[in-house]
């Protein structure tokens, strides 16, 4: 039987509408690999962000949650390389060796490392909404292994979000010297979460294909605006100011928010998107570093002899 | 020999453990398993399993920690009261809740106020 046409799959294009039993068009197949696969490495790399926080955060309970998000996140990388797997394009070894050799792309927001708890709240916030934001219009993508991946990855991703305000809160309620820290966070991160969505749909150079076979539902733009409207209050409701470049304004005839795009630095965002912003290669020689050390982990769970890596410590 | 009967009552719907089948091969588990459960139900797709193909992981197994065993309230979405939040996190604390009564019931404390 031969593959699904194009046209086929473009008429069929519903909320979990394909899988494994659907023989795809490469076209297809690809797409669908190169989302998947910046995903599940957004996670992992998220990851690595947040792990040094396990040791610095400022309580025991503090460190107890921000280790449980860490263990979330590696979890939602690993669902994620399942659901692109399956696909037939590349293997989780391929894309695993893809990030580590630089090659494999992820979010913006996790080029730039975290240097202090303040900052925190702008991943485990601002940065995990507006993922969770496009996460939830995912629940109905059209490759159905991506749509089961989301539904977990969304039930654990509330409490993140949540946690993430949490401490937000917290600082925002604590004296000047703190709410400056925060605010001056808030100013050295603010461009790089608008660009999270990437460009506007007219410079998007695979948002087009991706909408007509139900791979995304929602636009880019439409995505940030949606972010904006639910996120913009409540950094005002913890006294944050939202700086005057870039220039957000709320349009209120539209009822939405509009960003100046000229104020963002698109030039440094393609450095960044092209793995070649030197603390995002920081960032990945990292994470080399650390899949190289364990390396010896997957082998022994790939030697299939009686008791070696049937145990749930064998994963750690 | 036993096969273990999964059930998708609609398309895109997940499979559902629905009970057992005997028969000495694969071709008459799934004619035995059409009869009994998919017979009366609809279903869209049964999946029919070797019961030997089954790993399973019990709860009362010491080292293993399933289901809020332990106290972990900080994992919990529940546990941070931040005020009103965007849509799809009230649906994710929603689930959380949801599975937090689920597990206080097979926990046998009752399902709260019900």
């Amino acid at each position: 039987m031969p593959p699904l046409d194009i046209e086929t799959v473009k008429e069929r294009a519903g909320p979990r509408e394909f899988g494994p039993g659907d023989d795809m068009p490469e076209e297809y197949r690809k797409a669908a690999t190169r989302m998947i696969q910046f995903h599940a490495n957004s996670e992992i790399m998220g990851a690595y962000i947040e792990r040094p926080f396990i040791r610095q955060a400022p309580s025991l309970e503090r460190k107890l949650a921000v280790s449980a998000q860490v263990q979330d996140e590696i979890g939602h990388g690993q669902l994620l390389y399942r659901a692109a797997e399956n696909l037939g394009v590349k293997t989780r070894e391929q894309m695993l060796d893809e990030l580590a050799s630089g090659e494999g792309k992820f979010l913006n927001c996790f080029h730039y490392p975290l240097s202090h708890w303040y900052e925190l709240p702008m991943i485990m916030f601002f940065v995990d909404g507006a993922a969770m934001r496009r996460q939830a219009t995912l629940k109905r993508t059209s490759w159905e292994p991506y749509a089961h991946a989301i539904d977990k990855i969304c039930f654990e991703e509330g409490f993140h979000i949540k946690h993430g305000e949490d401490i937000l809160r917290e600082i925002a309620s604590g004296s000047n010297h703190d709410r400056e820290l925060l605010q001056e966070a808030f100013e050295r991160w603010w461009p790089r979460i608008l660009q999270f969505f990437g460009p506007t749909n007219d410079q998007s150079v695979h948002g087009g294909f991706a909408m007509d076979v139900g791979l995304k539902t929602m636009t880019n733009d439409d995505l940030r605006t949606a972010f904006l409207n639910a996120y913009l209050p409540k950094a005002e409701k913890y006294g944050l100011e939202i700086p005057d470049t870039p220039h957000v304004e709320y349009d209120s005839e539209a009822d939405r928010y509009e960003v100046a795009e000229e104020d963002l630095d698109w030039d440094e965002f393609g450095e960044v998107a092209r793995n070649e912003y030197p603390t995002g290669a920081e960032q990945i020689a990292r994470r080399r570093r650390r899949q190289e050390a364990v390396e010896w982990v997957r082998e022994a769970i790939l030697d299939d002899s009686p008791g070696v890596g049937t145990t749930s410590a064998a994963a750690d | 020999m036993r096969w273990e009967v999964f059930r998708q009552e609609k398309k895109k719907d997940y499979h559902v453990h629905v009970g057992d089948v005997h028969a000495p091969n694969a071709e008459l588990a799934k004619q035995y398993a059409q009869v009994m459960h998919a017979r009366r139900k609809p279903a869209n797709s049964l999946w029919v399993v070797p019961k030997d193909a089954i790993e399973t992981v019990e709860a009362d197994d010491h080292d293993v920690a399933m289901g809020g065993l332990t106290q972990r309230e900080y994992r919990w979405a529940t546990n941070y009261n931040t005020g009103e939040m965007a849509a799809e996190i009230e649906e994710s604390e929603a689930e959380q809740v949801e599975a937090e009564r689920e597990r206080k019931k097979a926990a046998g404390q009752g399902g709260g106020d019900d």
